[in-house]
């Protein structure tokens, strides 16, 4: 019985989850953006689910990065800022191994339409 | 049936036994330096979780935006919480560090919980835990405002806050425990445990480390293999060990604050961060 209970209590409390809630996101196509990740190299420094060959580990995994508070440490983690930094990390006065790689800005929507689900 | 039964019976009272045992023998560890069991503290987390949502059912949220967040919400925050949970860039104080559970990075609450059970928790605290009661001690317009600061915190960067609460001058912990030298050896063991001391758990997934996994950093898999630290350093013991000292020094604005840790603990620290491959 009070394991039915306790098990019963688990289950709902996986359900519910610890869900974000939600945030705007700036449009984007989020399959697009996940073929670019692949087109622009992303996935030579980063781990990013649902891409094939995204196993580099040169920068931090991008698992979950929809949830991360901060990106690159610095900046607080929206749909807008992640844009920022894919168009031009080197542009934030510190230094980081992130190079420049020419996105435009809708190719990094759709890159962040897509990188903003990973949860 | 009855066979089933009497099964049933003797097996339940075999476990009650057993939970006896564990309890009046002392066989419990309650001391904060034993993290907990994996499950006990998924179990511990859900039963928190789920009670506080049952109560903050009928709390009714005033209008968030007209309340004054940062003007009332941040020098509140910064008197009675940052202590415990940090504030961006800034470290808990070093008793706050020696917290089991150490005291949650409220960034990522406030980006994860809905406002009436963040104000419900402030206002009666959590038991078990060094989480306070407010209700004695704030008034309910400063109890919301809190509320409504920490909702607000994960749109603040480190600078942002820095200049917040400018006005009062920072602490500096870095410098407020002894200093214990490099180990001859770093002990990846030792460091394991020590981490714990540090509350990184609060801001980074760890593997082999139990906590609430909170993203407001990186996750730390496979920081071994990582080529660099931070973005900023090629990933190498000493640079470890100097980001894990000094990461404002490092990338100065960076949400990871100093946290105090001495030589010896950044030593050992790093070599356990060097298994994780
Ligand atoms: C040469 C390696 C490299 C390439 C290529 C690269 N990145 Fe990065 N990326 C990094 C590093 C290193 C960091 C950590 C930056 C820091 O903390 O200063 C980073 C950080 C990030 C972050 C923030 C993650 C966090 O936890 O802070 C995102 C998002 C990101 N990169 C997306 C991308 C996307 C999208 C691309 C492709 C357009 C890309 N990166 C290409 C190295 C790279
Ligand atoms: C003496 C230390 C201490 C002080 C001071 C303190 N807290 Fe806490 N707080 C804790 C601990 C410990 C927990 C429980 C561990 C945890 O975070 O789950 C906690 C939990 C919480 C939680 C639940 C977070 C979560 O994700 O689990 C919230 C919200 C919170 N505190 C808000 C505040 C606010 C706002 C203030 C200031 C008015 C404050 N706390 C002051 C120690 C403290
Ligand atoms: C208040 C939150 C916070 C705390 C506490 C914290 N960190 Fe961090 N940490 C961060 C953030 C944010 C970053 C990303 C920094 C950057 O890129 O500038 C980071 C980066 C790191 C990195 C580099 C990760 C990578 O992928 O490059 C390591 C390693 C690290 N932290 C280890 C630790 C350890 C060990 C502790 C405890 C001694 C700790 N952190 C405590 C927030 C925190």
């Amino acid at each position: 019985m009070r394991v039915t209970a306790l098990l019963a209590l688990a289950w709902v409390a996986l359900l519910a989850g610890c869900s974000d809630e939600s945030r705007p996101v700036l449009g984007g196509d989020a399959e697009n953006g996940r073929l670019l990740l692949r087109q622009f190299g992303c996935i030579g420094c980063h781990r990013i689910p649902g891409v094939a060959g995204a196993t580099g580990n040169v920068g931090p995994p991008l698992d979950g990065v929809g949830r991360r508070v901060y990106l690159a440490g610095v900046l607080p983690n929206s749909p807008a800022n992640m844009m920022r930094w894919i168009r031009d990390p080197q542009s934030f006065g510190f230094e980081t191994a992130m190079p420049d790689l020419q996105v435009t800005e809708s190719q990094a929507r759709d890159m962040v339409a897509y990188l903003q689900e990973l949860k | 049936m009855k066979k089933i039964l009497l099964t049933v019976v003797a097996l339940a009272t075999a476990a009650g036994l057993a939970g006896a045992a564990v309890v009046y023998g002392g066989f419990y560890d309650i001391s904060a330096t034993d993290q907990h069991l994996a499950p006990t503290y998924r179990l511990l987390d859900i039963a928190m979780r789920r009670s506080i949502k049952l109560r903050a059912a009928s709390v009714t949220v005033p209008s968030l935006d007209t309340i004054g967040a940062l003007e009332h919400g941040a020098p509140l925050y910064r008197d009675h919480c940052a202590q415990c949970h940090g504030a961006p860039g800034v470290a808990p104080e070093p008793f706050a560090l020696g917290l089991t559970p150490a005291a949650a990075n409220l960034a990522h609450t406030g980006r994860a919980w809905p406002a009436e059970e963040i104000y419900w928790v402030v206002r009666h605290g959590i038991k078990m835990t060094g989480m306070p009661a407010w209700e004695q001690r704030l008034s309910e317009s400063e109890l919301w405002a809190v509320t409504a600061f920490v909702k607000k915190l994960p749109e603040l960067s480190p600078p942002d806050y820095r200049r917040l609460v400018a006005d009062i001058p920072p602490h500096d912990h870095a410098h407020d425990h002894g200093e214990e030298p490099a180990p001859q050896r770093p002990d990846a063991e030792r460091g394991r445990r020590i981490i714990q001391q540090y509350a990184c758990v609060t801001c980074h997934r760890i593997p082999g480390i139990v906590g609430p996994n909170a993203p407001v950093g990186p996750p730390l898999d496979g920081i071994a293999t990582r080529a660099f630290i931070a973005g900023a350093l090629r990933n190498e013991p000493a640079h470890m060990v100097r980001w894990l000292r000094s990461p404002q020094e490092v990338t100065p604005g960076s949400a990871m604050p100093d946290l105090g840790v001495d030589e010896r603990d950044a030593h050992d620290i790093a070599a356990y961060l060097a298994t994780l491959k």
